[in-house]
């Protein structure tokens, strides 16, 4: 426990709650009230998670998001008031590892938060795995591609290793979202989607025809032997 | 519901019908009264003239006897005229023996009176006008026959003139008349077009100003009626975009003040067992109506977003009947709730047949609480699935109206739904291009079928498995 989280988030009742709340579920917490001080609070100190709000004054929750995603790989929950999907595509793709709607119920937050923590923890199994001319390495939290490192978040790293422990094997969104998001029943696919639209931006030599993760249609995704 | 049908071009066919019979009838009957005219002055002109003519011939054949009668009649012998002489009670001399017809008795009758007589008859195959007188002196009767050919000629060429005639007439009036019909006829077909594109939501069609006449007249009228009609309607549709909008913004404004409610009510329900006894009921029902209230604002949010016809769709290959397994294990209710029926394989958004399949079964537990069962089945339209209650059912009036929104059976009750579940779980079964069907009955329970294509959405879209970088920006 003992893990350091900066919330930031413009209502007060909501912020001074969530305080509360996760103070009492045994985090220690930073709060910020718009979006520059977060960004502000998120370049000085080392935190375990960001939990974002989405409608911030001075600077949007996505805009933030983009920025720490700049130079830090730090998992982030967003909160979206709107559930609109295209809010939660934005997002996603802004580089959030998993999002939680407006109204949430404190133990519903807790869960989220616990998992994507989880993700930053070291894996089970420590040996390094080629694939697809990836060099992943478990215990490092690294991948390198060509002898280069590339940096990826602890969701994007999860995603990645899940796919690469089985080359070959088709895993379903579900089964995904099971293994690194621990939904336990049908959440969101886009989660899904969205990371391995990140994640091929980054392994794949072209993202726009991937040759290393494959979309299986109607089914789900694939890393290839290769 | 049974419309009187109009049978198009029917009242141009009656004017153009009405148009040719009187010019056919007026027509024919002046074209037929002058041919008699012309017929009558034609043959009793050929008959006097021919009449002077037989009386002279009549004076010169005195007290003719019969041994010089061969002579005598060859003396009348010219080309269309020829003499036949008969001697009553002996023999017939004729100048021409190829013509040397019987003679009518009726006309032998006046001719022995002493009178000039006359007949027309045909003799071989020609018209001959027959004159016949006694000779003076003598028994002998004396006809002479004139070829009538040349009048007759006349006569039926004046006929096939006035007969072509009439039928070119007749020809002019249909068309005058068809051309006259579309000219009156077509400011009613023009009507008629504009009454249908305004029927088609064209409601800004009108009718081009004409002629100060009845049809003029009318046209202002229907366009009047049109521009009433237009502003009507664009008021309506105003005033539903502003309901519409308002629900949107009330459940909209509702929500940051509830997401504060809702996470400080679940803080109090993770001290609750820490508060003072006085305090933990009314904390309680503080919590349980935070979570109605959640509710409610959910499903506003959510019906607002279905109005507002932007809710995207996603199709997927899957199994009807496991999510429907799923989703009533991860909510616990697998003591409450039987599922049979094999495998349902369709390509549609599972998010939503969740949701749908969550209100029906919810409602199913609020309404009865038993005897719930779930079947899942296909037929040629595509898959189905029934939720099945064995609770008290639902009285016939009401059936119509339980999809409607905030529509409570019974006024009095108050139920733990917040009146907007069959609503939302039917607009979400039209989006996938299927539909909810309910059939009850006050012994036997309640049956609600969600019926689903077996494959594409509404707009007849293929299903469109999620594919490379854009799965998800469709919208």
């Amino acid at each position: 426990m003992d893990e350091r989280l900066l919330l930031v988030e413009d209502d007060a009742s909501i912020r001074e709650i969530v305080s509360i709340g996760l103070t009492a579920a045994g985090f220690r917490l930073v709060t910020a009230t718009d979006g520059r001080d977060g960004l502000a609070r998120a370049r000085a100190g080392e935190f375990d998670a960001v939990i974002l709000d989405v409608m911030l004054p001075s600077l949007d929750g996505f805009e933030v998001c983009r920025e720490i995603r700049k130079f830090s790989r730090v998992p982030v929950v967003m909160l979206t008031a709107r559930t609109d999907l295209v809010d939660v595509v934005v997002g996603l793709e802004s580089g959030a590892d998993d999002y939680v709607k407006k109204p949430f119920e404190l133990p519903e937050l807790i869960a989220r938060l616990r998992a994507v923590l989880r993700r930053t923890s070291a894996p089970a199994e420590a040996a390094p795995i080629l694939a697809g001319g990836l060099d992943i390495d478990p215990a490092g939290f690294s991948v390198r591609k060509d002898g280069s490192e590339i940096a990826l978040t602890a969701t994007e790293f999860r995603l990645l290793l899940e796919l690469a422990r089985r080359p070959g094997q088709v895993f379903t969104r579900e089964l995904l979202l099971q293994r690194v998001w621990d939904y336990d029943y049908l959440g969101d696919s886009h989660l899904v989607d969205v990371a391995i639209g990140r994640l091929r931006a980054k392994v794949e030599d072209d993202p726009s025809h991937p040759a290393l993760i494959k979309t299986i249609r109607g089914v789900g995704y694939r890393l290839d032997r290769t | 519901m049974a419309r009187p049908t109009i049978r198009p071009g029917g009242l141009r066919r009656r004017l153009v019908v009405a148009f040719v019979l009187v010019a056919a009838i007026s027509a024919g009957s002046l074209a037929i009264a002058s041919f008699l005219l012309v017929r009558q002055a034609r043959l009793q002109g050929s008959l006097n003239a021919r009449a002077a003519e037989a009386r002279q011939d009549l004076i010169l054949a005195t007290a003719i006897r019969f041994p010089e009668a061969s002579g005598f009649v060859a003396a009348y012998e010219q080309p269309g005229t020829h003499a036949v002489l008969v001697f009553p009670r002996s023999r017939t001399v004729a100048s021409n023996p190829q013509v040397s017809p019987a003679i009518p008795a009726s006309l032998r009758g006046i001719v022995s009176d002493g009178k000039l007589g006359y007949e027309r008859f045909e003799v071989s195959g020609k018209p001959y006008l027959v004159l016949g007188g006694k000779v003076p002196g003598s028994a002998a009767q004396l006809y002479l026959l004139f070829d009538e050919a040349s009048v007759q000629g006349n006569l039926s060429q004046l006929r096939n003139t006035l007969a072509i005639a009439w039928l070119g007439v007749v020809l002019l009036a249909a068309l005058i008349g068809r051309a006259l019909a579309l000219r009156t006829l077509e400011p009613v077909a023009r009507a008629s077009e504009a009454a249908r594109l305004m029927a088609d939501g064209r409601l800004d069609t009108r009718l081009p100003a004409g002629p100060s006449d009845e049809f003029g007249a009318w046209a202002a009228a229907f366009n009047e009626m049109a521009d009433a009609l237009e502003a009507k309607i664009a008021e309506l549709v105003a005033a539903q975009e502003r309901e519409r909008r308002f629900t949107a913004n009330v459940a909209h404004e509702l929500r940051t003040p509830l997401a504060a409610l809702v996470a400080e009510a679940s803080v109090l329900s993770e001290q609750r067992d820490q508060l003072p006894d006085p305090a933990r009921r009314p904390v309680e029902l503080l919590i349980a109506d935070v979570r109605r209230l959640r509710t409610l604002v959910d499903e506003l949010m959510e019906i607002s977003r279905l109005d507002a016809g932007t809710e995207p769709v996603h199709h997927r290959v899957v199994d009807v009947r496991s999510i429907a397994t799923a989703l009533i294990s991860a909510r616990g209710w697998q003591d409450k709730v039987a599922v049979r029926g094999g495998p349902l394989t369709l390509a549609t958004d599972p998010r939503r047949v969740e949701r749908i399949l969550a209100n029906l079964i919810g409602n199913a537990i609020e309404h009865s609480g038993r005897d719930i069962t779930v079947r899942t089945g296909a037929d040629g339209d595509g898959g189905w699935v029934e939720v099945a209650d064995g609770g008290p059912g639902i009285p016939a009036e009401h059936l119509p109206h339980v999809f409607e929104r905030f529509y409570k059976a019974d006024s009095a009750r108050t139920g733990a739904g917040t009146g907007l579940g069959l609503a939302i779980a039917l607009e979400n079964a039209r989006l996938l291009g299927g539909t909810i069907s309910v059939a009850s009955d006050v012994r036997g329970g309640s049956v609600f079928r969600l019926a689903l294509p077996l494959g594409a959405g509404p707009g007849g879209r293929p299903p469109a498995p999620q594919d490379e970088a854009g799965a998800v920006s469709e919208r």
